[in-house]
């Protein structure tokens, strides 16, 4: 097999130009057996995924792990078109496209033979993605709000409906445009105002009740930017993130989980079938106890290792899992898209 | 006397103009300015000055990288382009074959298709036939919307050229390598120069592609960025495209120096 790197590449120039039309069979460089790729989100994310996973990793199998960043449906659609030699060893997922590659069959099942720390791992949390992966980090989608603006905040989302819908406030929530609107929203809303995920018709009301005072958000950064700049008081937002923005210095944000419980949105890991060995022994890091206390440290989001004891800056801010409200994921995937269907017609924004 | 009398008019115009620049523009200076706030997040005017976040640029590893491979892709990219382009465009232009201009419209095409799905498509296709995920496939996919710019501009160019030119170099006993050198060359270069440019532009700043082909060694800017924001709330990026401006200001005055912008306009 044909090996190419980019400084190679350069250095052929048109040569190598005259080759690619001649059909040279170049190929990928494959990752060494003692060498992985994994992946993680960009910035603070992957300066943790290096500090508390990656390290451990390197120190404990003398392997090493190279860290590509991006997002989960790059590294799925990366996985799908070369099933046979994936170019990632470790997918970090949201729990949606998770439940897709275990659909899709292209992701190991992870069992404690494996993974010896997926037995501290809430069971719930691996069969919500068919135990062909499992949750190792969450956030929970709640009221968050302007704390020198807001000096009673609704406690519920009924009450947060009631006084958005009075005037009271005008509310920042996500638009349809970002992916998880349709759990932390749509579903949570429904949920707590007495529907569920084959009636959705209490969240469409509240919209409707509501409508006058609200604006949305496609981004997080959006959100943020409601908040500072007075265009909202409150809003539908994470607790880690409104959390990383008062470290930041936004010591006027604060974060409340809604009497009924917030939505739980949480991150995966899966292995991809054919990925090198090795990322079991990487998983079994991000499953660890120790490893997962350091991570919520830098991150301020929950982890899922029974053992993982927070510190007393930490423990206020992190809303255990079972205090939330479990998104059924698989039965909202087989309803999303009428969903958002009926978001476009009804809501519009 | 007409209320759309000629002065009424102008001054409406001249409003219009002033208008939209403010609009095209002042995004951009909200950017610059949060870009050298000393707060830890985004926000509008700023409370104080700092360039802690231009030197978060250089703290942060994989922004210096992803810059090096952008930069090198784009490069590549950009070669290639005019390596496969030129050549075409100096047979397909002038060609009065029926197929030429299905052949030139084939070339163009990757123009009217939305990015996403080229990178998209071209993942699948190069992973099936072994390149995979890897800078080859960086490369060969930015090429492939890259030259329809060199195209455009060369072919516009050479078009408009009459033909004595070269009939009369060929007729002084020049071979037809040193037509193209000596005559040929020199006269569609705006075009090449101003398809190389835009060539690089395209290539630089191209998320939809890229996204499909990252790997921990083939990530680009743009790739980057986008993973950055997603979790990081603080003002580097702001820092990070204020320092892109200054860069494609600063290419676009050596460009003129050397080489002069208005000669570019002519192309295409």
């Amino acid at each position: 097999m044909t090996t190419i790197k980019r400084r190679t590449f350069l250095s052929g120039g048109a040569a190598l130009g005259a080759g690619l039309m001649a059909g040279l069979p170049l190929h990928a460089a494959r990752a060494q057996a003692r060498e992985i790729t994994v992946t993680a989100f960009g910035g603070v994310w992957e300066e943790a995924v290096r500090t508390c996973f990656v390290a451990p990793f390197e120190a404990r199998t003398g392997a090493k792990a190279s860290v590509s960043l991006g997002g989960p449906p790059q590294w799925l659609a990366q996985v799908e078109a070369a099933p046979d030699n994936p170019p990632v060893d470790v997918l970090i997922m949201t729990p949606d496209l998770a439940l897709t590659a275990a659909k899709a069959g292209l992701v190991d099942d992870f069992t404690v033979d494996k993974l010896p720390n997926l037995a501290k791992i809430p069971q719930e949390l691996t069969d919500s993605v068919l135990a062909k992966g499992t949750l190792f980090d969450y956030g929970v989608g709640g009221i968050s709000f302007n704390k020198d603006r807001v000096k009673n905040p609704p406690k519920s989302f009924a009450e947060f409906v009631d006084r958005v819908a009075d005037g009271e406030f005008i509310a920042s929530v996500p638009s349809i445009s970002y992916a998880v609107t349709p759990i932390m929203l749509i579903w949570a809303m429904a949920q707590a105002l007495g529907g569920s995920v084959n009636d959705v018709d209490p969240f469409f009301k509240a919209m409707d009740r509501m409508k006058d005072n609200l604006v949305f958000w496609s981004s997080p950064n959006d959100f943020f930017n409601h908040l500072s700049s007075g265009e909202a008081e409150l809003g539908i937002y994470f607790d880690g993130r409104t959390w990383n923005h008062y470290d930041s210095g936004a010591t006027w944000i604060d974060f409340l989980n809604p009497q009924e419980g917030g939505a739980l949105n949480g991150v995966a890991v899966q292995k991809p079938k054919n990925a090198n060995p090795l990322a079991w022994d990487y998983i079994n890091e991000v499953l660890d106890a120790d490893n997962q206390t350091r991570f919520a440290e830098i991150m301020n989001y929950g982890v899922t290792n029974t053992d993982v004891v927070y510190s007393e800056r930490l423990k206020p801010r992190i809303t255990p899992w079972q205090e939330t409200r479990f998104p059924p994921y698989e039965e909202i995937a087989a309803v999303r898209n009428e969903w958002v269907d009926r978001w476009n017609r009804e809501i519009g924004r | 006397m007409s209320v759309f009398s000629r002065d009424w008019i102008n001054t409406a115009l001249a409003a219009f103009v002033v208008l939209f620049f403010v609009f095209m523009l002042a995004p951009i200076l909200v950017v610059i300015v949060v870009s050298f706030t000393s707060a830890g997040y985004v926000a509008f005017p700023i409370p104080g000055w700092s360039l802690k976040w231009f030197a978060n640029i250089f703290a942060y590893r994989p922004f210096i990288d992803a810059m090096i491979v952008s930069i090198e892709v784009a490069v590549g990219a950009t070669v290639l382009s005019c390596l496969v382009g030129v050549p075409a465009c100096l047979y397909l232009a002038r060609s009065r074959a029926a197929w030429a201009n299905t052949v030139m419209t084939f070339l163009l095409s990757p123009l009217s298709m939305p990015m996403i799905v080229i990178g998209f498509a071209s993942l699948f296709f190069l992973s099936r036939i072994g390149i995979g995920i890897s800078f080859t496939a960086l490369i060969v996919t930015h090429m492939v919307v890259c030259l329809p710019y060199v195209i455009r501009t060369v072919a516009g160019v050479y078009a408009g050229l009459p033909t004595s030119y070269e009939e009369s170099a060929a007729i002084l006993g020049a071979n037809p390598a040193r037509v193209f050198w000596h005559v040929t060359l020199p006269l569609i270069r705006p075009g090449i120069i101003a398809g190389s440019l835009f060539s690089f532009l395209t290539s630089f700043d191209n998320l939809p592609i890229s996204y499909f082909f990252a790997s921990a060694s083939t990530n680009t800017l743009p790739v980057v960025m986008l993973s950055y924001l997603e979790h990081q709330f603080d003002p580097t990026i702001a820092a990070l495209s204020t320092l892109q401006l200054l860069m494609a200001i600063i290419a676009l005055l050596v460009v003129d120096r050397i080489y002069g912008i208005d000669k570019m306009t002519v192309a295409g």
